[in-house]
Formats: C-alpha cells, sequence, structure tokens
C-alpha cells in the first residue's frame, strides 16, 4: 500500500484538496471527484476519450499521475459549457451530427479547443493532425472534421467564446446537472 | 426518401440526447455509482488452454476482499446469446471456467472497498494451472490427435459430445449444384481469407448490480437486449424473473459485442449476491479485447454462369473460427448461406459450413454478422466473372442480383420473404456516375508519370436484412414490443426495451410515433426504462431497430390513436369514425377533428388532462409485433484508390456511397451510419485483424497501440465522399423505413479489393490488405511477368502456339 499524500486539484474553476496514494492517475482523480465526463477508453494512452486541458494543453489523464497535476489548472469537457449554456464547439458536435454513441466525445471536444485555441482557422489537414490522438468507432470521422471546422467558424465570430472558456469566465460548471443525469440512470441520488 | 406526406419523418431536428452527450453528461454504465458499491475485478488466465489444479484464495480473502470461484458461482451451462430457441441452443458457458479454453478467461472474481484494492486481491489469488496444449488453426483443430478443448457441451436439455472440436455444421442444397458446374460457360472461384477482428467499441464490458432486499437483483449492464440479459440471469441465479430489473443505459458502442449477454454480467451478479453489496465490474481494455472478435473464416467459393451472364449456381465451403465458445455458430453458418444466395438469384447451390473451436477469443456477431466475409468473396468473383465473360460488372450485377419480386433468404434458410422495395437500379446508376465509372481504367494501366501511384476504380453491392422477420416463427427469436401513453400535458410517453447504439434509433422511434399521433417531436420522448417496465423486445441487432422496433411502436401509436379517437367522440358527442387526428404546428399539438364540422374539436392535451380531471383513464396503449420480412436495405460502394507501389499503401481518392434503406427517417444520422460503415470497412479491408501465436496468445496483448482500429487520418477523408440515397417506400416498414446499420459496411472490402485489382492488376482474397501484402504482391507479379516473358521466348522457339 502506498501513503497518502494532500494535493490540490483546480478542475473546472473549483480547488479540491484530496489526499491520494501518489499512483493515482488524473483520470482516476478526476472521475472520483465526480467529473464522468472524462471517460477511461483504454488506460494506455491510446484512444484520447479522458483527455483533458493542463493549463491549456491537452493530455490524456490516464497517462499522467494526479500529482503532476497539482495546482494546475484542469478543464474537462464538462468545464467548457453546461447543459443550459453549451460551449460552441459542444453545439457544433451536436449540429453536425458528430456523436453517435458519445463515448470519445468529450476527448474529441477537449482536442479541439486545445487546436482551436492555437489555430482559430485549421486546415483539414491540421484537423486531423491535431485529433489523430483520438479514437472513435462511430462516425467514421468525417462529421468530426466538420464539427471542428464549423466550431471554429463560429469561433471566429464570437471572440468571448475563444478568449476563454466558461469555467475561466467564473460560470458554475456542469456538475449539478450531472448529477441529475445520474438520476436517470440509477433512480437514485445517491453516490459512493 | 421521406414522402411529402410525412410532418416529422424525414425531417432534421436537433438531437434530443445531443447536448448531454456533447457536453460530458450522459451517463453510461461505467458512470453509474451506487451507495456501498464494491469494485470488482477478475483474475484472467494467462494461458490459453489449461485445467486449474488449485486455487488458493486465502491471501484476498485476507485483504478483506470477496473471492469467487467455480466453485462458488452456479454450474449451469448457459450459452450468453438466447437469440437462438432452447431446443436446438448450443450452450458451453459457465460464469467461471473449470477449464480454461481461452487466454484471459475468467477463472476467479473479487470484490473490494476500492478498485486497487481490488486489482491487488486478485493478484493475490494462487492458481496452479496444468496447462494444454493449445490449438489456434481450425483446420489443425479438426484433425485427428488435435487437443481437444471440450469433451461435450449441452444442446437443449441434451448432452452432445464434440467431435474433432467441430461446434456446429450445417449443409443446404438447393437444385442440382453439379449438374449447374457441368454445364457452365465459364466458372470463377477463389479461396477468401478473413481475420478474426475486435470490435473495439470505445467503452469496455461493464457491469453495476446491486441485490434487493427481495432476494432480487437491478442490473445496469452494456448490453444491446435488457431483456435477454434478465432471463439469463434468471436461469443462472435461479431468481422469478419478476425479482430482475436490468436497466437500460446508454452505451458506448458496441457493434454486436454486446448481442449475447457480456461474460462480466454474471460474474458481477455473483459477486453482488455473495457480498450482499452492489458491485461494480468493467472490463479493462486488455480484458475487453482478449473477449470478443468478428467470426473469422476460410471460404471456398465457386461461381458457374452461362455466357450471356446468367449465373447458374454456387459451390461454397465455409469454415468458421469461433474460438473458446460457441456463442451463434450455427446460426452463424446458416447466415452465411442466407447472404450468397440473397445477393444474386443461384438456383443450384451446394453450401457445407463447418464451425470449428479455437483456444481464442470466442467469435461473436459484429456489424453485417457474416455478410461482410460474403461479400467480400462474391463480389470478387462477380468482378472476375465480368472479366472472363468481358461483361461490365455492373450490367452482370443487374442481370443477377435478388431484386423486387424475388425471394430473399436474409437471414439464413428459416428466414425466407419476397422483396418488396428496391433501390439497387438507382444505386448502381447514380453510384457508377458520381464515381466516373465509364472512365475507370483498364486494369493495371494507370500509373502517375513517375511509375509510382496506381490509380483504380471498383465498385461493390451488398445488403443487410432489416430484421430476421419472416412468416413463420424459425430457430431465430424476433419481436419487438412498446408501450406508448399521452401525459396530460399532452406529451408522450415511449416506452421501450429496445437499445440506441448510438445510431440515433431512439430518434427514429421518437419521429415515427409522433408522426403516427401528429405529436410534434419535441413532446415525444423514448424514456428510460428497465425490464420490469418494459414488454420484451429481443435485440437491437440485426439492422432491426428502426423497422421492427419502430414497427412497434407504431403499431402501439396506432392502437391508441383509435383509443384517442373512441374517448374524444363521447366529448365531442360524434362517431369516433367521424373524428381524425392533425398536427397543428402553430399550437404545437396534436388536435382531435371533424373534417365535416367545422368547431368539432379538441387538442390531444385538452383531452388527456379532461381524463384525469374526470378521474377516467390514462390514453395508453401496449403492443408487440413480430416482422413478417426481413426486407433487404441496399447499398452500394464506389471508390478510387490510389496504390503507392513504393509503399504499398492505399489511399481513398474518393468514395461514393449509396443506400437503400426506404423512408429516410434521420437524414442526418443515415449519412452518419453510412461515413461510420465506410470507416469501419477500411479498417476491415486494409488495417485491421487479431492474430494469435501458437501457445494462444493475443500478439496485440490487448494494446490499442497494436490492435489498429481506422484512426482520424486512415479513414477515407469527409471531401472525398459522397453519399446518396435511393427514393424508395418499403411497404412493410414503418412509414416506408427499412433498416440502414449494418448494411453500411458489408460490401465496403470487396470494394476496396475490386479497385486495388483494377488499381495494379493484383487481387487479394485475403484481409486485411497490408503495405506489406501490396508489396509482396507487386513483386510477385514483377517476377511472374518476367518468368511469362520468359516462358514466351521459349514457346517461341519450340514452336509451339499459345503461350498462356
Amino acid at each position: 500500500m502506498t501513503e497518502r499524500r494532500p494535493i490540490r486539484l483546480i478542475v473546472n474553476g473549483r480547488a479540491h484538496e484530496v489526499s491520494l496514494p501518489p499512483n493515482t492517475t488524473l483520470l482516476t482523480a478526476l472521475r472520483d471527484l465526480g467529473c464522468t465526463d472524462a471517460k477511461n477508453g483504454c488506460e494506455q494512452g491510446e484512444c484520447g476519450a479522458c483527455a483533458v486541458l493542463l493549463d491549456g494543453e491537452p493530455m490524456n489523464s490516464c497517462m499522467i499521475l494526479a500529482w503532476q497535476a497539482d495546482g494546475a489548472r484542469i478543464t474537462t469537457n464538462a468545464g467548457l459549457g453546461t447543459l443550459e449554456r453549451p460551449h460552441p464547439i459542444q453545439e457544433a458536435f451536436a449540429d453536425a451530427g458528430a456523436i453517435q454513441c458519445g463515448f470519445c466525445t468529450s476527448g474529441m471536444v477537449i482536442a479541439t479547443k486545445a487546436l482551436l485555441d492555437r489555430n482559430p482557422d485549421p486546415t483539414e489537414a491540421e484537423i486531423r493532425d491535431a485529433l489523430s490522438g483520438n479514437l472513435c468507432r462511430c462516425t467514421g470521422y468525417g462529421q468530426i472534421a466538420a464539427a471542428v471546422h464549423l466550431a471554429a467558424e463560429r469561433l471566429r465570430n464570437l471572440p468571448s467564446w475563444s478568449a476563454s472558456s466558461a469555467s475561466e469566465d467564473g460560470q458554475e460548471p456542469a456538475f449539478k446537472k450531472r448529477v441529475l443525469a445520474s438520476d436517470d440512470v440509477t433512480g437514485e441520488g445517491g453516490r459512493s | 426518401m421521406s414522402s411529402p406526406d410525412h410532418q416529422i419523418v424525414g425531417r432534421i431536428f436537433p438531437r434530443s440526447d445531443g447536448v448531454a452527450r456533447v457536453t460530458g453528461a450522459e451517463r453510461y454504465t461505467v458512470d453509474v455509482s451506487l451507495p456501498r458499491m464494491l469494485h470488482g475485478r477478475i483474475l484472467s488466465s494467462p494461458y490459453a488452454h489449461a485445467l486449474i489444479q488449485s486455487i488458493d484464495t486465502s491471501e484476498a480473502e485476507a485483504m478483506g476482499a470477496v473471492v469467487l470461484t467455480f466453485d462458488d458461482v452456479p454450474k449451469t451451462r448457459y450459452n450468453e446469446r438466447i437469440i437462438t430457441i432452447p431446443p436446438v441452443l448450443h450452450k458451453d458457458h459457465t460464469v467461471l471456467a473449470d477449464k480454461v479454453r481461452r487466454m484471459g478467461e475468467a477463472v476467479a472474481a473479487v470484490a473490494a472497498e476500492t478498485e486497487e484494492l481490488a486489482e491487488q486481491a486478485a493478484r493475490a489469488i494462487r492458481v496452479e494451472y496444468e496447462v494444454l496444449p493449445a490449438v489456434t488453426d481450425p483446420h489443425e483443430a479438426m484433425k485427428r490427435g488435435a487437443p481437444a478443448i471440450y469433451d461435450t457441451v449441452m444442446w437443449g436439455k441434451k448432452e452432445i459430445a464434440v467431435e474433432n472440436n467441430v461446434a456446429a455444421e450445417r449443409e443446404v442444397n438447393e437444385g442440382d449444384a453439379e449438374k449447374a458446374f457441368a454445364e457452365a460457360d465459364a466458372t470463377v472461384e477463389g479461396t477468401f481469407r478473413l481475420p478474426k477482428v475486435y470490435h473495439a467499441q470505445l467503452e469496455t464490458k461493464s457491469c453495476v448490480c446491486r441485490p434487493e432486499p427481495d432476494g432480487g437483483l437491478t442490473v445496469w449492464p452494456t448490453t444491446q437486449s435488457i431483456h435477454n440479459v434478465r432471463i439469463l440471469l434468471g436461469e443462472i441465479f435461479d431468481i422469478p424473473l419478476s425479482k430482475i430489473d436490468v436497466r437500460r443505459v446508454p452505451i458506448g458502442g458496441t457493434f454486436g459485442s454486446s448481442i449475447q449477454m457480456n461474460s462480466p454480467i454474471p460474474i458481477c451478479a455473483a459477486l453482488a449476491l455473495k457480498a450482499s453489496r452492489p458491485v461494480k465490474l468493467t472490463y479493462t481494455r486488455e480484458e475487453d479485447a482478449h473477449d470478443h472478435t468478428r467470426y473469422g473464416c476460410t471460404i471456398d467459393l465457386k461461381l458457374a454462369a452461362k455466357n450471356d451472364g446468367t449465373l447458374l449456381g454456387a459451390d461454397m465451403e465455409l469454415v468458421a473460427d469461433i474460438g473458446a465458445h460457441n456463442i451463434q455458430a450455427y446460426s452463424y453458418l446458416g447466415v452465411s448461406i442466407g447472404w450468397l444466395v440473397s445477393l444474386y438469384k443461384l438456383p443450384n447451390v451446394r453450401y457445407r459450413g463447418t464451425a470449428v473451436y479455437t483456444n481464442k477469443a470466442p467469435s461473436c456477431a459484429m456489424q453485417g454478422f457474416g455478410n461482410p466475409q460474403i461479400t467480400f468473396a462474391v463480389e470478387q468473383l462477380i468482378d472476375e466473372l465480368a472479366e472472363t465473360l468481358d461483361i461490365d460488372p455492373i450490367e452482370l450485377r443487374l442481370k443477377n442480383y435478388v431484386g423486387l419480386g424475388d425471394t430473399f433468404w436474409g437471414q439464413g434458410p428459416m428466414v425466407k420473404s419476397i422483396v418488396h422495395s428496391d433501390g439497387v437500379p438507382q444505386l448502381l446508376a447514380t453510384g457508377s456516375e458520381r464515381i466516373g465509372w465509364k472512365t475507370r481504367p483498364v486494369a493495371g494501366q494507370n500509373r502517375s508519370e513517375d511509375e509510382r501511384f496506381c490509380r483504380g476504380i471498383g465498385m461493390a453491392r451488398g445488403f443487410h436484412t432489416s430484421s430476421a422477420g419472416a412468416p413463420q416463427p424459425g430457430d431465430v427469436i424476433d419481436f419487438s414490443g412498446a408501450m406508448v401513453k399521452v401525459n396530460i400535458d399532452g406529451s408522450i410517453d415511449v416506452i421501450t426495451a429496445l437499445m440506441d447504439h448510438g445510431g440515433g434509433t431512439h430518434e427514429a422511434i421518437a419521429k415515427l410515433v409522433g408522426e403516427a399521433l401528429c405529436v410534434p417531436f419535441d413532446k415525444v420522448n423514448v424514456v428510460p426504462v428497465g425490464t420490469q417496465t418494459t414488454v420484451y423486445d429481443c435485440v437491437t441487432h440485426a439492422t432491426r431497430g428502426v423497422y421492427a422496433g419502430g414497427g412497434a411502436a407504431v403499431k402501439a401509436a396506432e392502437l391508441l390513436v383509435g383509443e384517442i379517437l373512441e374517448t374524444a367522440a363521447r366529448y365531442l358527442n360524434v362517431y369516433p369514425d367521424s373524428l381524425d387526428l392533425r398536427l397543428d404546428e402553430e399550437a404545437g399539438q396534436a388536435e382531435i377533428y371533424s373534417p365535416a364540422i367545422d368547431c368539432c374539436r379538441m387538442t390531444l392535451e385538452e383531452l388527456a388532462k379532461r381524463c384525469w380531471m374526470e378521474s377516467w383513464k390514462t390514453l395508453a396503449a401496449v403492443e408487440s409485433y413480430r416482422p413478417t420480412n426481413c426486407p433487404p436495405a441496399y447499398v452500394a460502394v464506389f471508390l478510387e484508390v490510389e496504390v503507392d507501389t513504393w509503399t504499398g499503401q492505399v489511399r481513398t481518392a474518393n468514395a461514393v456511397m449509396g443506400s437503400d434503406c426506404g423512408t429516410v427517417v434521420n437524414p442526418a444520422m443515415a449519412v452518419g451510419q453510412l461515413e461510420g460503415g465506410l470507416s469501419k470497412g477500411a479498417g476491415y479491408a486494409l488495417v485491421e485483424g487479431c492474430s494469435w501465436d501458437a501457445d494462444g496468445q493475443l500478439a496485440s496483448r490487448g494494446y490499442w497501440l497494436d490492435a489498429k482500429i481506422a484512426a482520424f487520418d486512415e479513414s477515407p477523408h469527409v471531401e472525398n465522399l459522397t453519399t446518396f440515397f435511393a427514393d424508395t417506400y418499403e411497404p412493410t416498414g414503418p412509414f416506408g423505413a427499412k433498416g440502414i446499420g449494418e448494411a453500411a459496411m458489408n460490401p465496403v472490402a470487396a470494394a476496396y479489393a475490386n479497385a486495388i485489382a483494377n488499381a495494379i492488376g493484383v487481387r487479394f482474397y485475403e484481409l486485411p490488405i497490408t503495405p506489406e501484402k501490396v508489396l509482396s504482391a507487386l513483386e510477385g507479379r514483377k517476377a511472374e511477368g518476367d518468368a511469362r516473358k520468359g516462358r514466351h521466348l521459349l514457346d517461341r522457339s519450340s514452336g509451339a502456339g499459345d503461350a498462356r
């Protein structure tokens, strides 16, 4: 057994003081905090479903230990927008039909956010390159590429969104709604 | 296409679960978390074939873990897939293994307070194995003296011996194949080798299970059929079905891998029952990759034809590699011949199929259930036959395909129906025009200036059945049920057990019910449910979601229309037959009205509210629906590829995909189905394939780095992809709809093979067509070409005539 150590995880604008064994991955830590939008697709760093932004840089959270993110700004997909006010990237994914099962979507949205933050008008090849670490088995990627183009176009006309994410604006992240979604599935409010 | 009469079907609305999915709010099985929930882990076998001598669990138990071995679980042998009727169902599976038959098989399981502790406890279990020789090649497995993977299995209620590792056999003879081949002007033949391929669904198999105080279970599984999971858990654990509620949970992809009850589900249930606490058990990616694949097979196929191109018959021998468990081998052998005789009219057929156990991951259905394999063989031979007879390949297809009015076998010899809608001529005409079929080069004659790149155009067509419906009951269970009810605000609850894997099945059902009830799309909700509150639906597979599941919902909705009109007639003081329903788009709700009397009308909301206030009733209807047809959803794929003769890589230069799915219910999502099918088909054609070493070790070890699937750049690029839909109406389908999903993938690999053959003049009978195989074939062709030149010289010098 490994000794727990206190660290500070700043997730979607909210600080959490947690005590974790040093071998805990950031993905496990996030999911234990209720950030289930970060998905465990492989725990091998291959599929990108667990991608988050760490101080603005996209990372597979299964490949980082939680303590490596101590004090850093962590943004998950749910931190970008809410059910009431989705981020333009999230809206573009819905509008372009870029979602089927939805399991890869959070990682795709995060990879897109990282791309558009540094390159507001990417070419098709740049999109393919930026999202090459994210696997999708449903869509064939065409509609995902279309969603990224659509998001880029919308964000260029909405500079305030491209400048900062919702959580950085101090908005409440989508956490409350996620608990509601949990109720739909389990029929109860309880969480372990 | 959508009929102009439709008000909701065929229109594009924002996806109702779209925002939940894009913001990460959607909850899947892996996200379900319950109070006092324990975490489960399995202990996987490191050997592919072994006897378990002893298991020591004391250390794991000392760590506080709940531990299960074979001794602790019911010994009932079952088949995880119960779509085949019980009397002819093969059963070889137990909750945990008494004998290991594949790498990664669960020999023990634990549950503990944390995932970490569960992992440590699983590792602390000591197992002594007696390792047995493994057999991984089905042809070797059938030989005398090969290691016996099973001594016996259950077949219905009988215990039967397994000989030579053969799990199932099937023979079909129609007409006189021998005579057809004797009288043929031309024959073509080939031996086609298709690999086992991993489904690679993004969410690994998972289950959460909670024991209830009444002795029952509540289960949140990854599955394509909540009712079949319930029936199996009841059978295995001897629990009355009414006490088992299996909840319908969104699933992170499946592609056929969860048609059968997933292997972690009964393990999770057994852990929860022993611990008397909720347990979650989720496979790691490695465990999942060892658990299931598409059927691998070898197909020896021979076609006979007349000089004018009329097909006379076929001879097919198929050997299927089913891996360590028989999930649906007998059905697989049946559908394989069904796909063949439903592609083209073949009056004389001889077929022999053999399904063989090997010490590898169990094979199960994967998008197309055997259809991409058969289509890969048939569509290549049709091209070869066209070449032999000097007939345009498209003409040859049009001359022989199974279309309007023909008998269609769909899912095997016991699932026969007549084709009522046929968009094949449109698909072939439009597709060939868009790809530039007329400019198709002569095979191997289209090199770039530097001689490096060769371009070629190829096509293939195919279909999938919409459901496994037929006029008579066969050995396949296929029916759906649905309940539809009107709430007092005029909104509609659709209560169905039918799963949506993300392709938009629930959206389609909401549209179909909205159309039938004249209620706007946003007022129809396919609600979250479980087995205790739904009528039976067999499973979302066989491209049946919209056609059969939607058919059930429409049947219930039509019954409800009668109930609505009867009830409203009492309030409006008219005869029910004088009333009708219409969609009042401005008011955003359904209106009941009499066409003859202008003032005689009320909204559906008014009616439902009045029924409530006056303590009368809920407007509701429940129906079951058995499809008596399984209409073919046709697809045609046209590809232009560019083969790099230096690297052997194949690039998709242009792709055109046409679908005949009858009425297009969800236009945007239907395009998504086609694009997804093309991507998975491209992966199957060029990239994917699992391999095992002689000891039964999976080469990829379950790591995605090696178990490749088509990533962003390996998928055909969207700017080079055109999709279109045939303008057809299926008279037996809900508002004219057929299926679409699996059809999209079925002909893709064949289209790649045909396009590559056109580009470089070499045919590939084995998938995947990797750069290594392309390069080696090009070298071989060059060597063969040199040898042929040599032979010509020799022939000439000896004075012989034909150098062929």
